[in-house]
């Protein structure tokens, strides 16, 4: 039996015969990880990236679906459904699968293969495919854990720190494997706060895809007023929420050229989940709100919560359809709103509420298990809280600027 | 001799980005646009794109004392990079715009296909040729 000493003379002779010493050259590569993790140089280089992200997303989402999709779905595909269905245009069937027969555009038809295969295919898959692109590309070249280094200042005000920033992004994708990532995050205040930010504040790829298409002119906002919302909620739960919120240790890989192999892997296994989880989700969508409308209880919710949603959100009443859609797929609800006739403010407080509302239901089985019934019950404790100030106080801004 | 080239190239082609930044800064906060010759500064991420060219135009004249050390180098390259995304995009958007053909036809015609591509360009895209000089700096640092 050797004794501490011993061992460590061991320790010493079997490295010196193992490991090979040489001189340590900085390459540009490390001075450059170096800048980008410094505040004055990294930010300004963040900002740049994900300016580079979001035009990318706009202008590769803009390629499929406003240069060929919109013409496969609304010239082709419509009037063809509309010729061959075997059902009578004045049928139930008719109306929950091809929807209105005067429509000559499938945004507005709102039929299940009308309206719900065009949101799904025609306007998500694109904005996903492009989102997953970026995002893989980004791991893989070993700059997100960077930016984790960079934002953890910031996200160390809201009881979290630097890592949050990889299930924050993740959400901008889906918010289904974002819950599953918060599991990075060490203590249970941590996930907790993250989970809730997530599923109130951050819009999925799904639904920037869709608000890109349909409110390109105030998206904008409506990421500015979500960011804000993200910050205000998450410095209020930190402070009210008992827990500890460590600091971050985090080892940072160097810079490297990703690979076109484990890109593809990555970006088929990412977008393929879509198919499964988010697809069905958006036809189911469609049909119980068309059910809705048929039996009448749509219009008796629009009458019964006008109230509130005209007095205290400054919203139509017809947003209740979208706002019921909205547990199913928010992307499905933002279409819905394009639909309904109102002003640019109303739309952008619209969106807003579509967003905060209420988590899809997919993200709501996520809640509830990655952080139990308790967990579940606070984050909708605090999600119909900001519903309820985040709505009335954006209506409050507009009534102050003489717009509403 | 090339590093004095470096200096005195890299502290002139800042100063034009740091111009452009402010230019697009200001046009950008105004809600403006200009246009002059080839040049034009307008679009939604104005603001942003003036922003990140600010940024890149100080990176560059911080970079040029004592050029040749890495970390100063390093400046270089990510001022550089900077305008490469922005520029990047811009081309992938023109791409992206240049191909789809109007209202019912799948694919452009020739004409407008290539008319897509004429002037008037964002500054990133007339910066871009210039700051591909970084180019030859990373090569011959590599080789050094």
């Amino acid at each position: 039996m050797l004794g501490v000493d011993e061992r460590w003379d061991l320790i010493e002779k079997i490295s010196k015969k193992a490991i090979k010493f040489g001189k340590y050259k900085h390459t540009l590569k490390d001075a450059i990880g170096e800048l980008t993790v410094k505040p004055l140089t990294g930010i300004p280089v963040a900002i740049a990236v994900l300016y580079g992200f979001w035009a990318f997303f706009g202008a590769f989402a803009g390629f499929f679906t406003d240069g060929f999709l919109v013409k496969l779905f609304d010239a082709h595909w419509l009037p063809w459904l509309q010729k061959v269905f075997p059902a009578a245009r004045d049928s139930w069937f008719y109306y929950i699968f091809v929807g209105d027969p005067l429509a000559d555009n499938c945004f507005e038809a709102f039929g299940v293969l009308t309206s719900g295969l065009f949101v799904a295919i025609g306007v998500v898959l694109p904005a996903i495919v492009a989102f997953y692109l970026i995002l893989t590309l980004l791991e893989d070249s070993g700059y997100l854990p960077r930016l984790a280094v960079l934002i953890d200042t910031i996200l160390h005000k809201i009881g979290l720190h630097g890592y949050a920033i990889v299930p924050s992004i993740l959400s901008l994708g889906c918010n289904v494997p974002a819950c599953t990532a918060c599991r990075i995050l060490e203590t249970k205040k941590q996930r907790f706060i993250m989970m809730t930010l997530l599923a109130i504040f951050i819009p999925c790829g799904a639904q920037l895809g869709i608000m890109l298409e349909v409110i390109p002119e105030t998206v904008g906002w409506v990421i500015l007023y979500l960011l804000i919302g993200y910050f205000i909620l998450g410095f209020v739960l930190d402070k009210i929420v008992p827990g500890k919120s460590p600091e971050l240790l985090l080892d940072i890989p160097p810079y490297q050229k990703p690979m076109l192999g484990n890109v593809r892997r990555k970006l088929w296994m990412r977008t393929s989940s879509f198919f499964t989880v988010a697809i069905p989700f958006v036809l189911l969508g469609v049909i119980i709100v068309n059910l809705l409308y048929l039996v009448g209880i749509i219009d008796w919710l629009a009458r019964a919560l006008s109230p509130l949603l005209m007095g205290w959100f400054g919203v139509p009443k017809e947003t209740v359809g979208p706002l019921i859609a909205a547990f199913l797929r928010k992307d499905l609800a933002v279409a819905q709103l394009s639909a309904i006739e109102m002003t640019k403010y109303q739309m952008i407080t619209s969106v807003v509420l579509v967003s905060i509302y209420f988590p899809c239901v997919a993200t709501f089985v996520m809640l509830l298990k990655e952080g139990g019934g308790k967990g579940l019950l606070g984050s909708l404790a605090a999600l119909v809280v900001t519903v309820f100030l985040y709505g009335g106080l954006l209506h409050l801004i507009w009534i102050l600027l003489g717009v509403a | 001799m090339k590093d004095k080239f470096g200096r005195v190239y890299f502290s002139l082609f800042g100063l034009f980005v740091l111009g452009f930044g402010i230019a697009e800064l200001i046009i950008g906060i105004g809600s403006r646009s200009f246009a002059w010759g080839i040049l034009e500064m307008s679009g939604e991420f104005l603001v942003w794109r003036g922003f990140i060219l600010f940024f890149a135009g100080l990176f560059y004249l911080s970079s040029v004392k004592n050029l040749v050390e890495i970390h100063q180098l390093a400046k270089v390259v990510m001022a550089s990079m900077m305008i490469w995304i922005i520029a990047g995009m811009q081309i992938f958007a023109l791409i992206t715009e240049s191909i789809p053909g109007e209202e019912g036809a799948w694919l452009n015609n020739w004409r407008d296909f290539l008319s897509t591509y004429s002037p008037p360009y964002i500054p990133s895209l007339i910066l871009l040729p210039f700051s591909l000089v970084t180019i030859y700096y990373i090569y011959k640092k590599r080789s050094a």
